[in-house]
């Protein structure tokens, strides 16, 4: 598997960041930033080409690309609603051709996607959802309640993960459609702001629903495609954090030195700069892993993402520890970061979340493994 | 995956399955055993699996770097016996070939590669291991000859070794120089009159290194390999070399026994019902799992620069930690996991106990060998992170 960028995904990268340097705010401004800037740098990205996204057998950009971007805004503590947006667009584009009308009209349009998947009291599964989608006046309706759906506010259209006839389905609906009451909620970190969700019988056409076996393998994708843009969004936001606690140890002295010279920092540095690097390896590698289609995609994202969750907030408290005090204070951006990481820690499943999987997965693997061993014994006691 | 990698591990997987020895098959005494080891990298060497990216002239395979690596993946998958010249092939052979002579090539390589001759390297000293720059051992020039003089420790298979490659100080550095001038690095015969090897164990209970001690040895001056005072950069050279590419095998290896380790719990029961089922003890395995697996990720990205023909750059600091930790993490959540099975194993499945006790033990040397966890976290804060010096 490639894993050194092309000179065309270093390109993007570095546009990216330049895009943003000049569009959006610095870190110590971003919760400051008016709804005209939020605006504008989303216009500005999409502009860029961010949602070229790649449909099978046309040129675009794929997973380690939007990874890169994500990575960027990160970095920029960015404020747009690009998670749910690219997340959605990736899991969708593999299945372009045979998709309801609906749903693969998102694939050419530039609309901000919001994701309804959280429900109180449940975790992030797409299985099970207790909102429904059932047969109304009109068609399908969906009834329910959501939470936690980031960006809302600045969504076109919401992808909502329901059930319908007892399988996971998804359903899209404009975000300001009749029937769907909104409201603010508190977030960890502000300028990721979030909103819970009522829908009284929304009424959904039958070209925006998916249901069946490929919303399973949809909605499957869009859980990987969401692990790694939050893993990446949130390397990016250490990578940043990391850079400048280390020219702070390289400028602030006390006792008499300057204290990127005491070994105790240094260590705690060269740690962070580990963690902060490896876990961009695991997302990247995962990204690509995607892109080819390989069939362990699923799992090497499981393994970025819970990597990346723990990993980022690590960085994020060294950084810290080598600030002291100063990164205290509101108005110096370390809190920033660190609130940025820990939402996009949690989002698509915290570590725990995908320790377990992995954990349960791999016990699974095993015991087929060995009972195939052991069936040659059996078959031998047991004869036909 | 490329085809041609696809095939070659399909061949290196068949000359395995044939020929690979059990660890079980090897005799039980340690000189019996390194003798059919030998046989073994022998064996492995004729059919292009040992040195293949090495220079054709020198007896090597002249393929790409990356073939090799496929090829030492593959002999981890097995479980196949490791190559008992593992010093001359990732440490001296690769500094022989960057900085020796056509002479000392020509003379030294081929028996590398076939395990005729065994290497050690005597660089650490009783007190000089981190600090490996305050070497004591001299070696003096007169009358042609290098007169060495010294003590050198942890001297892997040094029993067994012709051949050892010893850091000494020529020079006195000079007032105010940085102290690792005047290092240099001498091919010894370990058949020289003066050379004694004492073996010493470890707590795994094998005696695998040993200490050195040179009397007045005389070295041809011919030995030295480059420049008097080019030490130091061979030293460097080779560690990074070894930290550059013994990751992807390695992870491969772990990988092999993260999987021996989930098939022992799915074996061993605990208050009625199988070790592997517990979910505690699934997010241990998964935990583990995490580590061996973006070890992989993280050293075929930063490995893909030496292989495109680049140095090995400080970013080997980062693969080498990753590896100590990886190991480490799996080989205690072992002992942990299996600990209350331990104590009450079936005398028949004794082995397994054993095999992990023995991997814990080795495990805590992860992160002393080749360089400590904490001179790995030096050189990256000097050289990527470029902080101030202490």
């Amino acid at each position: 598997m490639e894993l050194e960028l092309t000179e065309e995904q270093s390109w993007i990268s570095e546009s990216i960041d330049t895009l943003l340097s000049r569009e959006w705010v610095t870190p110590q401004d971003v919760a400051d930033a008016s709804p005209e800037r939020r605006r504008q740098t989303w216009t500005a990205l999409v502009e860029f080409g961010s949602f070229g996204i790649k449909k099978d057998g046309e040129d675009g950009l794929g997973a380690v690309e939007l990874c890169l971007i994500a990575r960027s805004l990160g970095s920029h503590l960015a404020s747009v609603p690009f998670l749910g947006s690219a997340a959605v667009r990736l899991a969708l584009a593999p299945q372009a051709r045979s998709l309801p009308a609906g749903i693969a009209a998102l694939l050419s349009s530039h609309d901000p996607i919001g994701i309804a998947l959280l429900e109180a009291g449940s975790g992030w599964t797409v299985e099970r959802a207790g909102t429904r989608l059932a047969p109304g006046r009109d068609g399908l309706e969906i009834r329910g309640e959501k939470v936690a759906i980031e960006q809302l506010q600045a969504a076109g259209q919401l992808v909502v993960v329901a059930t319908l006839d007892g399988a996971p389905a998804l359903a899209i609906t404009p975000a300001g459609a009749a029937g769907l009451t909104r409201q603010a909620q508190r977030c960890f970190d502000e300028t990721v702001p979030m909103e819970t969700a009522r829908f009284d019988a929304v009424p959904v056409p039958s070209a925006g629903v998916l249901g069946g076996p490929e919303a399973r393998t949809v909605l499957r994708r869009l859980m990987t495609a969401g692990s790694l843009l939050a893993a990446a969004e949130a390397v990016g936001a250490a990578g940043h954090i990391l850079d400048l606690a280390c020219r702070y140890a390289g400028e602030r002295r006390q006792f008499g030195r300057t204290i990127g010279s005491f070994q105790a920092l240094r260590h705690i540095l060269a740690d962070a700069y580990v963690r902060q690097e490896s876990g961009w390896s695991a997302v990247r590698y995962a990204a690509a892993a995607l892109d080819d289609g390989d069939p362990e995609a699923a799992q090497a994202a499981s393994i970025a993402k819970a990597y990346v969750s723990r990993g980022a907030r690590e960085v994020a408290h060294s950084a810290m520890q080598v600030f002291g005090g100063i990164a205290f204070t509101a108005e110096h951006p370390a809190h920033r970061f660190l609130r940025r990481i820990g939402v996009r820690a949690q989002q698509f499943g915290d570590a725990a979340h995908h320790e377990r999987r992995l954990g349960r997965e791999l016990a699974e693997r095993v015991s087929q493994a060995r009972s195939a061993l052991s069936s040659p014994v059996l078959a031998e006691a047991f004869p036909a | 995956m490329a085809p041609e990698e696809r095939r070659l591990r399909e061949e290196v997987r068949a000359f395995l399955a044939e020929n690979a020895p059990s660890p079980s098959d090897l005799p039980r005494s340690l000189d019996a055993r390194i003798e059919a080891l030998r046989g073994w990298q022998a064996s492995c060497y004729r059919a292009g699996y040992v040195g293949r990216a090495w220079p054709r002239e020198f007896g090597g395979g002249g393929r790409a770097s990356v073939e090799q690596i496929v090829v030492d993946q593959e002999l981890a998958a097995a479980g196949a016996p490791e190559f008992v010249n593992v010093v001359g092939l990732d440490v001296l052979g690769p500094s022989l070939l960057r900085f020796g002579t056509e002479q000392q090539r020509q003379r030294h390589i081929p028996p590398i590669l076939d395990a005729r001759e065994i290497w050690c390297q005597g660089f650490s000293e009783p007190e000089a291991g981190s600090d490996l720059a305050s070497l004591r051992t001299r070696a003096v020039e007169r009358d042609g000859r290098f007169v060495l003089t010294g003590q050198k420790t942890w001297v892997s298979w040094g029993q067994f070794a012709r051949w050892c490659g010893v850091l000494a100080r020529t020079e006195d550095p000079g007032h105010g120089q940085p102290r690792h001038r005047g290092i240099s690095m001498l091919i010894v015969d370990m058949n020289s009159p003066g050379v004694d090897v004492r073996p010493m164990t470890q707590i795994t209970g094998h005696a695998e290194f040993c200490e050195l001690f040179f009397d007045d040895v005389l070295v041809p001056e011919q030995n030295l390999l480059s420049n008097r005072g080019d030490g130091w950069k061979i030293a460097m050279y080779t560690l990074g070399h070894e930290r550059g590419t013994a990751a992807l095998p390695r992870q491969v290896k772990l990988r092999t026994w993260l999987d021996r380790l989930a098939f022992t719990l799915g074996d061993r029961a605990l208050d009625g019902r199988a070790l592997l089922d517990d979910p505690g003890a699934q997010v241990s395995l998964a935990q583990a799992m995490i580590g061996i697996e973006v070890l992989r990720y993280h050293a075929q990205r930063t490995v893909g620069e030496f292989l495109a023909g680049g140095a090995v750059g400080p970013d080997s600091s980062s693969v080498k930690l990753l590896m100590a930790e990886a190991e480490q993490r799996l080989a205690a959540t072992a002992v942990e996991l299996l600990g209350p099975a331990m104590e009450q194993a079936d005398p028949a499945k004794q082995d397994e106990d054993a095999f992990w006790e023995e991997t814990y033990l080795y495990s805590r040397a992860a992160s002393v060998y080749g360089g400590t966890r904490q001179i790995q976290r030096n050189i990256i804060a000097d050289r990527v992170l470029t902080l101030p010096q202490e």
